[in-house]
């Protein structure tokens, strides 16, 4: 009973500046680019206040959908490397003795308290062709000219997992460690082949690691644009550069507010979609 | 365990920071504060140096903000936020002068306060953003150019139409820009820049579309670094980068297209509710100077427009060829076109 008058009897108090926070920092700006994504471009600057669908509209022509398409395949490629990488690593993680699990996490995390943009600085010194790895290839004789190995999708996607598999990692070591081995062992006992234990036990429980995972590699992946700019040569163009453009480039804003929206649409549909799949749980706590 | 949780809930936050990566400098700029003199200054990080700030100060006693913004877009948007006013000094490139002048944000400068305005070069003045010479002082110019390394090619570079050769598949690199690429397609038809007419657009569309496997990359801020290490053969880029290039690098060549050049230039100007337009003027007379302006181009590596100071600048390339303007033609805002551009644009990027 104390628990459901408390729940009626509204916001504690020191909820509130939080709620503030919230109204100022994240329903303002909101609204204020939902609305702008209803305007219409003014000549030269700004907007004017016509109500139009325009901006909408023009999301489903030919040039706009290939970016929604592009970014969406690297978001999926980077998922499922990340994915397939992932796995074992966090599998085998979780199976060391205590000491070497805790120094293995500790080696994952500590390169990401430097700041994403110079670790990405430090693959295009590695791979350009005067680069680390060229050099280290052309000395031991492998090849002769430097190979190409900057400024294609592979670098790319290089880029991409290796900037966000430490979330993959860490989800699904979570679910790893939570394993009831005995359930394993009771399954190899009754006949089952090592592979079979695995993919009949240990894969279905680990399933919610391996869903935040992919959840949480995804959606940032899809917004990642400065990865695809320099080690990929800017050559595509992902939803993020569409809408730094329109905004900054084209200074069509109403367009650029369309973007965003359409974008947060697809994050809140994939999570939806997440939430549905993994019944009520939620996303390892983090939503 | 709970502190995997934490340690991912830490790491999503640190995610998203970064991608906020651009415009968060913070530059609220600091009200003069009792009798003290300030000047606020406005524009991209670095582009005054360092040094001739701090003379202006030790002369003047005027303390200065320096604040910067990433793009001439978000200058604009600021300024209009704060009406003209907070800021006294502001660097920005033409084409947004000429919005910023439209839309009343700028004042007209107090010429008996700046005893140095004849030292201006006047192939620099009486542009379209300010025909009468009212409002701005070009503090620098930029020819984009094409920069190549001879050892790498078997032929000489004359103009743009090289840079469709088919021996320069895949290594090639150029300005992650719309316009400045756009542009320079028109100049290989023999079309004008700023062109507007569909038609031609979409005739330079279809011409842009064999460009893409020639690049290697595209590159805005840094394309001097692809030159220097050899990533690409040919090069086209700004004027500071491509003296960086070749300095770096002295077998790298320039070129000045024989098509005809795009060129900028940046200027000075007093916004229009400017809280320290007296101090702003004496700035302005400061870096007019030959002397100091001569230093100031070394220093940023762009094209003087300052006569006074030729006779103190020793780098050649710094100073414009005779003649050199008369075929260069400026990148003006193409109104409704601008939509056509991004769409060219758009559709270049993903094939």
């Amino acid at each position: 009973m104390p628990m459901n008058s408390r729940k009626k009897g509204g916001v504690p108090l020191a909820a509130v500046p939080m709620y503030i926070w919230t109204l100022l920092l994240v329903a303002i700006p909101l609204i204020y680019i939902v609305g702008l994504s209803f305007l219409t471009k003014a000549q030269t600057w700004g907007v004017d206040l016509n109500f139009t669908l325009d901006s909408y509209r023009k999301l489903f022509t030919p040039s706009y959908l290939k970016v929604f398409g592009q970014s969406l395949y690297v978001a999926v490629i980077t998922t499922i490397a990340a994915l397939a990488i992932g796995y074992p690593f966090a599998y085998f993680t979780s199976r060391l003795p205590k000491r070497a699990r805790s120094l293995v996490l500790m080696l994952i995390i500590v390169p990401f308290w430097t700041n994403s943009l110079v670790r990405i600085y430090g693959w295009m010194i590695l791979l350009r062709s005067q680069g680390v790895i060229n050099g280290l290839l052309i000395s031991l004789g492998v090849i002769d000219s430097p190979l190409k190995l900057l400024y294609n999708f592979g670098a790319v996607m290089v880029g991409m997992v290796y900037a966000l598999i430490p979330f993959m990692i860490l989800s699904i070591y979570n679910s790893c460690e939570k394993i009831d081995w005995s359930l394993v062992e009771a399954a190899r006992d009754l006949g089952a082949t090592r592979m079979r234990a695995f993919w009949s036990v240990t894969v279905p429980l680990t399933m919610p690691g391996i869903m935040a995972g992919c959840v949480l590699v995804f959606i940032p992946s899809v917004g990642l644009f400065f990865i695809s700019d320099l080690l990929g040569g800017a050559k595509t163009m992902l939803l993020g550069n569409l809408i730094k453009n329109e905004l900054l480039v084209a200074r069509n804003w109403p367009m650029g507010a369309a973007l965003s929206v359409a974008m947060l649409l697809m994050t809140l549909g994939i999570i939806t979609l997440y939430k549905r799949m993994a019944g009520d749980k939620e996303l390892e706590g983090l939503l | 365990m709970k502190w995997t949780k934490k340690l991912l809930a830490l790491l999503l936050t640190g995610a998203m920071a970064a991608t906020a990566l651009t415009g968060c400098s913070s530059d609220k700029p600091n009200e003069s504060q009792g009798t003290e003199e300030v000047l606020n200054i406005f524009t991209w990080a670095d582009y005054f140096p360092q040094d001739i700030l701090d003379e202006f100060t030790a002369e003047t006693g005027i303390k200065i903000n320096y604040n910067t913004f990433e793009s001439n877009e978000e200058m604009l948007m600021k300024l209009q936020t704060v009406q003209g006013g907070d800021y006294d000094i502001i660097l920005a490139s033409d084409y947004i002068i000429d919005i910023a002048v439209k839309e009343g944000l700028v004042a007209k400068l107090d010429k008996e306060q700046i005893p140095n305005f004849g030292n201006i070069n006047p192939e620099f003045q009486g542009k379209f953003y300010d025909v009468n010479n009212e409002y701005t002082v070009p503090y620098a110019a930029g020819i984009p150019m094409i920069v190549y390394n001879p050892t790498m090619i078997d032929f000489e570079v004359t103009g743009y139409e090289d840079l469709w050769r088919e021996e320069l598949a895949d290594s090639i690199v150029v300005m992650d820009d719309a316009r400045n690429i756009i542009g320079i397609t028109l100049k290989t038809m023999d079309k004008s820049f700023n062109e507007t007419d569909e038609q031609v657009l979409s005739q330079a569309k279809e011409k842009l579309m064999g460009l893409k496997k020639n690049i290697r990359a595209f590159d805005y801020s840094t394309p001097y670094n692809l030159m220097i290490s050899g990533e690409t053969s040919v090069g086209y880029m700004f004027t500071s980068q491509a003296v960086l290039a070749t300095n770096e690098n002295p077998d790298l060549k320039v070129c000045f297209p024989k098509e005809g050049m795009g060129f900028g230039i940046d200027s000075v100007f007093v916004p229009s509710a400017a809280p320290n337009s007296e101090n702003a003027h004496k700035f302005i007379n400061f870096i007019l100077d030959g002397e100091r302006s001569a230093h100031i181009s070394e220093q940023t590596m762009y094209i003087n427009c300052n006569s006074a100071a030729t006779p103190y600048i020793q780098e050649e390339a710094l100073i414009l060829p005779e003649g050199a303007l008369d075929s260069a033609e400026f990148i003006q805002d193409v109104g409704e076109a601008t939509a056509i551009y991004n769409d060219i644009w758009t559709e270049f990027k993903m094939s």
